[in-house]
């Protein structure tokens, strides 16, 4: 029997994603790099609540660009890569109603509890679930929003008296800073977790991130994947008889 | 279903695909560390983006945009950074070099040298505003002194005069500025700080203030104001640093 293969991801939503997967780190490290030259929020003879790490600057490893002046003209260049992909990636999305397989639907929350309770065990069957399941939905679904948060803190830290308005509706220039930072952080943390699942849940959506292409008798619910599964699957079906290439 | 399939020659499909991928993240990764500063090969699409980035910059730029601060809001005081770039404190030294003057030059139609009580006669404007430095930090402090823009009409700058350059006698320290953002309300050769006269280590006796141009911009020790049809550079600039530098 063949594989079920299905064309999943539009081109344009293929070289986005690989777009972002080169220029975000490109950005967040020389970001870091910016952030080095002053690691603390306090504006000068003021203290500040809400960053215990106040002064203590990132390992040099994590950042990009070199100097200062060298890492802010990254920072300033890459930023419209990310922004136009970005803008590309949404207006496809809005257009080809892909959105529809990200915005969040009635009994998300359910359904989300629902992966929980599977990924721990504490439920036997993979949950039913469209394109995404409810926490890929999710996760999904928050980055184009932090995205959005950490462009508009950008430039309120940008043009804080061009765009005073901007700077103000973050609450004023140290915390519009604060506010691109801990955004940048969450996105990180979204980004990682996404690459983690990739490989531990469904390594066969690489090849549609590729290629378009999809194997539907691949997908996490089809073989009732938990974190790491296929690395134990492997090793089940290798000794099965049904699995020698003459069944094809 | 998967299992009629040879399963273990699609996981080294996958295998093959995961190599490809943790290569490129580590080739990424590679480029990235040892806080590089990207192949030189690129420095000429930075320097397109700097090009574009002024223009949007430019565009974006009005006078009426003014920076402004709580009227309670806690001033820096003794916090505020002192920042020069000779070895030492750069201090005026009357018995060698004579009376301080401001020269307002290039140009113009009336050229000026004007001792400190002379900007003490011109027009007054005093403003509490933020001072953003390029590291990231800001401070704040009240400032006075007398408006760029008010110098260059006491002088008559002409239609030739497109930018205006800033020198010191903090070594060869100056910065250009373009002219709508020396012309801005509240850019100023500032004399006084915190309502008293600018000590050594803020620039005295003038320096240029403004909230519209990151710190660097704002050249203390302040000798020359010199209006340019060019724009001529600056210490910072010359060094790597973006020139135009608008906040």
């Amino acid at each position: 029997m063949m594989a079920t293969l299905r064309k999943r991801t539009h081109w344009i939503v293929r070289v986005t994603h690989w777009v972002n997967v080169l220029a975000l780190p490109l950005m967040v490290a020389s970001g870091l790099r910016i952030f080095n030259a002053y690691p603390a929020f306090a504006r000068k003879g003021e203290t500040f609540c809400c960053y215990p790490l106040e002064g203590h600057p990132i390992p040099a490893g994590f950042t990009f660009g070199g100097w200062l002046a060298g890492a802010r003209h990254w920072h300033f260049a890459v930023m419209w890569i990310l922004v136009v992909n970005a803008l590309v990636y949404l207006g496809f999305i809005y257009q080809h109603g892909e959105w529809r397989d990200l915005a969040p639907a009635r009994g998300d929350l359910r359904s989300a509890r629902e992966m929980i309770k599977f990924y721990l065990f504490a439920r036997r069957d993979h949950p039913p679930q469209g394109k995404h399941n409810a926490l890929q939905k999710s996760a999904y679904f928050a980055m184009p929003i932090v995205a959005a948060v950490i462009v508009l803190s950008g430039i309120a830290i940008w043009k804080p008296v061009q765009l005073r308005w901007l700077t103000l509706l973050f609450g004023g220039y140290v915390w519009a800073r604060y506010v691109h930072f801990v955004a940048m952080v969450v996105l990180v943390l979204l980004v990682l977790g996404h690459v983690f699942m990739v490989f531990a849940v469904d390594p066969y959506s690489l090849r549609s991130m590729v290629t378009g292409w999809y194997d539907e008798d691949r997908s996490p619910e089809a073989r009732n994947a938990r974190p790491f599964y296929h690395l134990f699957r492997r090793r089940t079906v290798v000794a099965s008889p049904s699995s020698s290439p003459s069944d094809i | 279903m998967s299992a009629h399939e040879p399963f273990g020659n699609r996981v080294g499909a996958i295998d093959r695909r995961a190599f490809l991928a943790i290569g490129g993240a580590t080739v990424t990764a590679a480029l990235l560390g040892c806080d590089s500063s990207g192949p030189p090969r690129l420095e000429s699409a930075l320097a397109l983006a700097q090009r574009g980035n002024e223009r949007v910059e430019r565009w974006l730029f009005r006078h009426r945009s003014e920076d402004r601060i709580p009227a309670g809001a806690h001033l820096s005081g003794a916090a505020f950074p002192q920042y020069y770039v000779s070895d030492t404190v750069p201090v005026w030294d009357e018995n060698a070099r004579g009376v301080w003057k401001l020269e307002v030059s290039g140009a113009v139609r009336r050229p000026l040298q004007l001792t400190l009580d002379d900007l003490l006669k011109l027009p007054r404007t005093s403003q509490r505003v933020d001072h953003y430095c390029v590291e990231g930090w800001n401070a704040r402090a009240q400032w006075m002194g007398v408006r760029v823009s008010d110098l260059a009409r006491a002088a008559g700058a002409t239609a030739d005069a497109q930018y205006v350059d800033f020198q010191s006698f903090d070594s060869d320290y100056h910065e250009s500025w373009d002219m709508a953002s020396a012309m801005h309300p509240q850019t100023l050769v500032a004399y006084a700080m915190d309502r008293r006269f600018l000590s050594v280590g803020h620039g005295a006796p003038a320096r240029v203030h403004s909230p519209v141009k990151l710190g660097y911009k704002n050249t203390k020790y302040l000798t020359r104001v010199v209006f340019l049809p060019e724009r001529n550079g600056g210490y910072w600039s010359d060094r790597g640093y973006e020139w135009y530098a608008g906040t």
